[in-house]
């Protein structure tokens, strides 16, 4: 599905990701974990297509497209979804309207029918109820005055009505209390089957205790140092990272 | 403007106004057309009108349109109260004011003077500053044009609409005036729209007189939409009595050249007003507002928002005055002016201007100039939308903060349709309020 070789990425010429190889199979979930400024984040981004960032070498084809080629619309078109680790504020666009508009982008991009306001709704409703996202926020400005869960869980909500291909989850546990967590969690593990793919960034491991994921790759100054099972969440929580990232050294 | 001396040359007013217009096209003279070295019409040049061929807009211009054309013409509200003026003049057969209530009346100006000239007398007794000489020269050649008159405690139950045509083969002078009174606790919204037909060259030069009697409420949606070849100068001017409310929206999206006064006096205590504008212009489009509210006394309250939206070359003027009297004690006056530039060569003037006389006072301003949100276009993007209905969507959540407290949707749907599409929001809200 996902194939990265040997990504290099810099941002006003400073080298941020330094030769990422990695591939995610369809159904796979993958947990991108490492210390700050380690290229977590850089890495999220790139593959959404965010302005910025200079790709310096390397690839990222997805289902055989190249994806580091496409315009960010194109990429959710292809079925690429990013959570945002802080998701944008718009005042004035409603986010029900701003639903509407993505999911009928997407259909349009793959050459399907525009879906009607009716239909749409009746989508929408089911959705918000499965998320446990407050109602009463779909007809409000997007992440405008939400709370931090709501944002997360906003995020999580526009994911199961966009229904991407490969997720990514860009550190979707910072600033959430043990409660929103383990509801954001629950939110995403209801979306995982076998062909949906998930890449989960984080900090910490305790998000894997939710989120279980099939591999744990570590990242240090933007390349992967060490990949394994879930059980290596579980040794970094114990040792930190600088066992690893001196060893590389 | 050679053309404007030839107009005053020809001015031949008869009956009993006949003096007190040719007064009012003295003073036309004696200021001549507003020259950039004023500071009034600093940012706004009149050089594009010099070489235009007009004439003064006749009865005859007046009959040009008929209902079918009138039909073919996009309107933004279908209140059943409508008054349509064709190049100025009233249109009886055009209009449907049948339905108003008791103690509301619309009468054409022309009727007026032809019954009772001491009506509209008021019109002729002032005299004119330079730079507002296009009200003398309106004064000069006012052949007709609306007294509206709401007795107190009388109210409408749907909005009044006014409707502009603009409909010339030839540049015509169109110079109607409309005239208000609101009684004591009287309540009027009333919407000005102006339209035209495409290849309209004209010049709109349009006044609006406004009275509020004690604790009437008159809200005033303007709405600019002629054709981007058109000129117009318009003023709009609101005297507030005690506890009286005026509020007043200047929505423009036509227009060559636009020039628009608002000027507000507050005269006695408890008299408030709410200034809102937005202007969206592209192309060589030039927008300018100029806006005056006079704290004449104490316990008197403004709110004032303007937002500029600019794409192509077009420019826009905003210079917003606060004036505070002496002694005018404990008032409240802020005003906020924030712009978006879509194009590089895009470009506006924005000035705050704030004379206070007075220290009990809460006086705020703030003027912004800026570009889309460069992390909201990629949130949205990255969410399946393409860039060009992501900055639509932006630019069209800019707009809408001017108007989201209106309770009028006629004017929202206008802004919607001009930026997202017709009905795209407005259906869903519906549906999902429904649901």
């Amino acid at each position: 599905m996902l194939e990265i070789k040997n990504l290099h990425a810099e941002i006003d010429g400073k080298p941020i990701l330094r030769g990422i190889d990695l591939v995610v199979r369809p159904g796979e979930t993958h947990a991108i974990m490492g210390p700050n400024g380690s290229g977590k984040s850089t890495l999220s981004h790139v593959l959404a297509g965010r302005e910025g960032y200079t790709v310096t070498d390397g690839s990222a084809t997805f289902n055989g497209k190249p994806l580091l080629e496409l315009e960010p619309e194109e990429r959710a078109g292809e079925g690429v979804f990013l959570a945002f680790q802080y998701p944008v504020e718009i005042p004035g666009v409603n986010n029900v309207y701003m639903l509407k508009a993505a999911l009928n982008g997407i259909r349009a991009y793959r050459g399907e029918k525009e879906l009607s306001a009716v239909d749409f709704l009746k989508l929408v409703k089911a959705r918000v109820k499965a998320v446990g996202l407050d109602e009463s926020l779909l007809n409000r400005p997007v992440n405008e005055g939400f709370s931090g869960g709501e944002k997360k869980r906003n995020e999580v909500f526009q994911m199961s009505v966009l229904e991407p291909r490969l997720a990514i989850l860009d550190e979707t546990d910072s600033g959430l209390d043990i409660d929103a967590l383990k509801a954001v969690a629950e939110g995403v593990n209801a979306l995982r089957d076998e062909e949906r793919s998930f890449i989960v960034v984080t900090h910490y491991q305790r998000l894997l205790d939710y989120i279980v994921p099939d591999y744990v790759h570590v990242l240090s100054k933007g390349r992967i140092i060490k990949s394994g099972g879930k059980e290596l969440a579980h040794e970094l929580e114990a040792r930190g990272y600088d066992w690893l990232t001196s060893e590389a050294a | 403007m050679e053309a404007l001396e030839r107009i005053l040359a020809d001015l031949a007013p008869a009956g009993p106004l006949a003096e007190a217009r040719l007064r009012a096209a003295e003073q036309v003279r004696a200021h001549g057309v507003p020259s950039t070295r004023q500071e009034a019409w600093k940012y706004t040049s009149l050089a594009s009108l010099k070489d235009v061929a007009y004439r003064a807009a006749s009865e005859a211009d007046g009959a040009v349109l008929d209902a079918p054309s009138l039909a073919a013409l996009p309107l933004a509200s279908t209140s059943p109260h409508r008054a349509v003026l064709v190049n100025g003049r009233f249109r009886a057969d055009l209009s449907t004011l049948d339905a108003l209530p008791a103690g509301v009346r619309v009468t054409s100006i022309a009727a007026a003077v032809a019954a009772d000239a001491e009506h509209v007398a008021t019109v002729y007794a002032e005299q004119y500053a330079p730079e507002a000489v296009f009200t003398a020269l309106n004064a000069a050649l006012l052949d007709d044009g609306l007294i509206i008159e709401v007795d107190a405690d009388s109210s409408l139950d749907a909005p009044l609409h006014l409707v502009f045509v603009a409909a010339g083969a030839t540049p015509l002078l169109r110079t109607p005036r409309v005239i208000v009174r609101a009684g004591r606790h009287a309540r009027l919204r009333m919407i000005e729209e102006f339209v035209g037909q495409d290849g309209d060259h004209g010049l709109t030069n349009v006044v609006s007189d406004l009275s509020l009697d004690e604790g009437a409420v008159v809200d005033h949606h303007r709405l600019q939409n002629e054709p981007v070849s058109t000129a117009q100068i318009g003023r709009v001017r609101a005297t507030l009595a005690a506890n009286a409310t005026f509020n007043s929206d200047s929505v423009t999206f036509g227009g060559a050249l636009t020039r628009i006064d608002i000027e507000v006096a507050l005269a006695a205590r408890g008299a408030r007003c709410r200034l809102n504008g937005l202007f969206a212009t592209t192309g060589t489009q030039h927008v300018d507002h100029h806006t005056l509210i006079d704290h004449q006394v104490g316990d008197t309250h403004s709110e004032e928002l303007y937002r500029g939206i600019l794409d192509g070359r077009s420019r826009g003027v905003f210079n917003g005055k606060v004036l505070v009297r002496r002694d005018a004690q404990c008032i409240t006056a802020h005003q906020a002016s924030n712009n978006l530039l879509l194009s590089r060569q895009a470009e506006v003037d924005t000035k705050p201007e704030l004379e206070i006389y007075a220290d009990d006072v809460s006086c705020a301003h703030g003027a912004t100039v800026g570009e889309l949100d460069t992390q909201a276009l990629f949130y949205l993007r990255s969410r399946g939308i393409d860039e060009a209905q992501s900055r639509a969507l932006l630019t069209y959540a800019f707009a809408e903060k001017v108007v989201e407290t209106i309770p009028l949707d006629s004017i929202r749907h206008a802004i919607e349709e001009r930026f997202i599409g017709a009905g795209a929001l407005s259906e869903l809200e519906a549906l999902l309020k429904q649901s």
